[in-house]
């Protein structure tokens, strides 16, 4: 899978001046198959053997066949010699800028990832002009996904934007207890797996007469909420559940909660 | 009371080829059986190096 989504990423990455290489310990002969049926256009590097994987200390030894009883999944004697799955990123004079290893291999980097390690986050990445949207009072808020598919394991990253209203602010979770902090669930989904919401860090505000200082979101706030399919549902609506209370500098609206869904589709597990 | 056994968390940081070292010299054949080494077809260019278990299970 990760070899598609590479693939995926390629034509931009070439465009970048990014070069591509994937090593296994497949043997040529394996790797020429894949090759010509997923159309790959880069290297496929063949460690047979596994020497270059266990010279660079890779080798998925111990943690393979743990992370295999874990799941209940018996470990073949071809599996052994296995390297751990990861991305080295290369400088231009080849020496390694970032590393990015996975703890469980069924957690996998998508395209959108991969171009990600070589070229930065963007994060000045604006939501799509046609992300699905929810206004309440004091809040705008539009989510969306890198991609409009996703694959059972891969990393599926829901991306949220709010706009809180001028002069306004929302309560940070955290903040003073009378009044109701920001929150942002999942509805859940079987088959979905939740992790923890990404937000920045709130800022401090203090009030005329007050001497309590509350912590709150002002202006724009980009969050991000990591998630996993474990099977393929087909087409799926994500829907996002945002609790929030909005305040003037004098005066508090009530709680709200306001509801938005993404839509997308499923695709098949590739195995690689 | 059980307790759910755990993965051991792996740092990775320890695990391979260290951030700041000059990737190691690699000359593996490709798709196509053609010798390729690693820094030669890299030219000057920025690079992903993708370690991934097998393209057949």
């Amino acid at each position: 899978m990760q070899l598609v989504e590479l693939q995926d990423a390629w034509q931009n990455l070439q465009r970048k001046r990014v070069a591509i290489f994937a090593i296994s310990y497949d043997s040529v002969e394996v790797l020429a198959e894949f090759a010509e049926k997923r159309r790959i256009s880069y290297p496929l590097l063949s460690d047979e053997g596994s020497h270059t994987i266990r010279a660079f200390g890779l080798l998925n030894e111990e943690h393979l066949v743990q992370q295999h009883a874990f799941y209940g999944i018996q470990t073949r004697e071809e599996q052994l010699g296995v390297a751990y799955p990861g991305t080295l990123v290369l400088n231009a004079q080849g020496v390694i800028s970032d590393k990015y290893f996975e703890q469980s291999y069924r957690v996998r980097p998508t395209a959108r990832i991969f171009e990600e390690y070589a070229l930065g986050k963007s994060t000045a990445a604006s939501p799509p002009k046609d992300a699905p949207r929810a206004t309440g009072r004091g809040l705008e808020v539009r989510v969306w996904t890198d991609a409009r598919t996703y694959r059972p394991y891969q990393q599926v990253r829901l991306h949220v934007h709010l706009v809180v209203a001028p002069d306004m602010h929302v309560f940070a979770s955290s903040g003073a207890e009378e009044f109701t902090p920001l929150s942002l669930q999942m509805e859940p989904l079987d088959g979905l797996e939740v992790g923890q919401p990404a937000l920045p860090a709130p800022r401090r505000l203090g009030f005329k007469g007050l001497e309590e200082q509350f912590l709150v979101y002002e202006g724009s706030i980009r969050g991000m909420i990591p998630l996993r399919f474990t099977k393929n549902l087909g087409p799926s609506a994500l829907t996002l559940h945002v609790k929030y209370q909005a305040c003037t500098s004098t005066l508090c609206f009530p709680p709200t909660t306001l509801r938005v869904a993404v839509s997308l589709d499923g695709l098949d597990l590739i195995r690689d | 009371m059980s307790v759910s056994p755990q993965l051991p968390v792996l740092d990775f940081s320890e695990i391979g080829p260290r951030v700041g070292s000059r990737l190691a010299d690699v000359r593996l054949p490709d798709q196509a059986g053609r010798l390729v080494d690693l820094h030669t077809e890299r030219g000057h260019r920025r690079a992903l190096v993708v370690f991934y278990r097998s393209a057949r299970w």
